[in-house]
């Protein structure tokens, strides 16, 4: 298996024009923007893409044009989530022919699947690509599905490519189980903080982060990672609380929210596609006000 | 900080000599301070009399060497007010609240809970914030902001989401309001809380393994990582051993280390022979014999 090591992974929105198309010539700036402000991978289309608003076909054509425009700076990472196995399956098998670095996937959406059906699930998906495959684990963004530690230490002994997860779940008892047992079993498996809350994760021993705040404070996002991975953990205390601030400010709204702040920083990637809405007038002030509250968001860069 | 578990006789009553021995082995072995009787201290399974007669022997036993708080969560909030004026009244250092059980109380219900708590004793109050076993129920950031502003006595949390997001809302609201409330975490969850402002933890595996758990404490405080991440990997590793029906578990590998403390009480069960035998193999296995005292 070919070793990627992700590091500080930037996960960019999809913009739409207001016909509700993907709005492909803001998507390549928003692209080099991500790139030329601390991005290590790009990981797209993730949840804050929308990838669920996607067809099939966006969503391959989006990958396309995504790995045509990064070229050979980055290395490009694609979400493969789906419901079904087999659609997630050919989803990875596309995604290793457009020329990706890796693909991610989390559990099936709407079904409430027993810890088998997932063993099921991720063989389904890894197996259909050589490329390395990171599990995701956002129990609140999947109604409580979790992934748990005895269920990766059965997929490294099933799948040669699972590499590592992406741990959006927060939740420090499973991270240290996780990584008593698994770089053990699995040389250089990674676990990557799945935001921007990466103290934490990188004192049990997490190596990457995604960060979908990155569209909107790229500066304080590196400033965390870099100093998290230098083992600086007291020192970073103060734009970790910052950027966590800046998270709790964005998550009430959600991609709209996101979406809303990235307008406010000059880089305007339009509004959510159905049925998420736009943020209402008082939930979009209370959203301005509070990035005025945060002091290091007045360093970060201003338009394209 | 080490919150003793509760010794039994085989009939289950109380075991005073024991407990004695068990609070004075915590104070040599390093312990900072002494909480009593957290759940592991199988609290709900004890009678109001029997709550205030050990806590009696704690504050006596330790006689200011360290630090004494009284863990005063009870079912009705009435006996906790009664604890907590008992706790005052026999010298104790302080006392620790969970949020009210059962009720799934709202946030005004908590807040209208801490304040009649902190309001009728002088002690500094310690709140205890575990949602995962209490249905969601939580202590809000800002919840936690209005209370240190309203409260002089409102001292510290326990924090036992073991969650970034929650422990990062909780920090950041409290330690901007008053910047030496205490943030510790309910078990030894020391590596990932210490860089966000955690000033220590209760412990869990205290009564088996005293040096590892000072150990974890002093390479976070140095910021020695690669060191304190493989202590904390042992010491959660005994916590995921003993987390099952807790502490029952625990006594059981306290037998293991020559320092026996008779049955669980029931509901929980007492570990059998074989689940001790198990944990032998763990605690061999993590060479805790070769690294912790035997015996008392």
């Amino acid at each position: 298996m070919p070793v990627l090591t992700p590091g500080l992974v930037h996960t960019p929105v999809t913009p739409f024009s207001h016909d509700g198309g993907i709005a492909l010539e803001v998507y390549g700036k928003l692209l080099d923007f991500h790139v030329a402000n601390g991005a290590q991978s790009l990981a797209l289309p993730m949840h804050i893409g929308e990838s669920v608003s996607l067809t099939d076909g966006e969503r391959r054509a989006l990958l396309e044009f995504a790995i045509a425009r990064i070229g050979d700076r980055i290395p490009v990472l694609a979400h493969v989530s789906e419901s079904g196995s087999a659609i997630a399956a050919a989803l990875a098998r596309h995604a290793e022919k457009a020329g990706a670095a890796a693909v991610i996937a989390t559990t099936p959406y709407y079904w409430t699947p027993p810890a088998t059906m997932l063993i099921e699930h991720f063989i389904a998906i890894g197996a259909a690509t050589a490329l390395p495959f990171f599990i995701y684990n956002a129990p609140e963004e999947m109604r409580g599905a979790r992934i748990t530690a005895d269920l990766c230490r059965e997929l490294i002994a099933k799948l040669p490519n699972f590499a590592g997860l992406v741990d959006l779940s927060l939740d420090w008892q499973f991270m240290i189980e996780l990584m008593t047992d698994a770089p053990r079993l699995r040389p250089g498996f990674q676990l990557i903080s799945g935001t921007e809350l990466m103290v934490s994760p990188a004192a049990i021993g997490a190596t990457g982060m995604f960060a979908p705040l990155a569209a909107i404070a790229p500066r304080m996002v590196r400033e965390l990672y870099d100093l998290c991975r230098a083992e600086k953990l007291f020192e970073a205390r103060t734009v970790q609380e910052q950027l966590a601030a800046l998270r709790q400010s964005i998550k009430l709204g959600g991609v709209a929210g996101l979406k809303a702040a990235m307008r406010v920083m000059g880089r305007d990637c339009g509004e959510p596609r159905a049925p998420v809405l736009a943020l209402e007038a008082v939930s979009l002030q209370r959203l301005v006000s509070e990035l005025e509250a945060i002091a290091l968001l007045r360093f970060e860069p201003r338009g394209w | 900080m080490q919150s003793p578990v509760t010794p039994f006789t085989d009939d289950f009553s109380l075991d005073l000599p024991t407990f004695e021995r068990l609070l004075d082995f915590h104070v040599r072995t390093g312990a900072t301070a002494i909480s009593w009787p957290h759940h592991k201290g199988e609290s709900l399974s004890l009678t109001i009399a029997e709550r205030k007669l050990f806590a009696e022997a704690a504050v006596r036993v330790v006689n200011g060497r360290i630090p004494v708080t009284i863990h005063v969560s009870a079912l009705a909030v009435e006996d906790t007010m009664e604890l907590a004026r008992h706790a005052q009244k026999i010298g104790a250092d302080g006392i620790l609240a969970i949020t009210p059980y059962f009720w799934t109380p709202s946030l005004p219900a908590i807040e209208a809970y801490f304040v009649r708590l902190c309001s009728a004793i002088e002690l500094p109050v310690l709140s205890y914030n575990s949602p995962s076993y209490l249905a969601g129920v939580e202590i809000t950031g800002a919840l936690m902001s209005r209370l240190i502003e309203r409260l002089p006595n409102f001292a510290g949390v326990k924090e036992a989401s073991f969650n970034s997001e929650k422990f990062l809302e909780i920090s950041r609201a409290a330690l901007s309001s008053r910047p030496d409330f205490a943030l510790l975490t309910g078990v030894e969850y020391l590596l990932p809380s210490i860089p966000l402002g955690g000033v220590g933890s209760y412990s869990a595996a205290g009564s088996i393994c005293p040096n590892l758990c000072s150990q974890l404490y002093h390479a976070c405080m140095q910021a020695d990582w690669p060191r304190a991440r493989e202590l904390q990997y042992k010491v959660s590793w005994l916590w995921l051993l003993f987390r099952d029906q807790y502490p029952s578990s625990l006594k059981g590998g306290m037998v293991m280390m020559g320092r026996p403390v008779g049955p669980t009480r029931p509901p929980l069960p007492t570990a059998s022979k074989q689940r001790q035998s198990h944990i032998r193999s763990e605690l061999e296995r993590l060479g805790i014999f070769d690294s912790e005292p035997h015996g008392w």
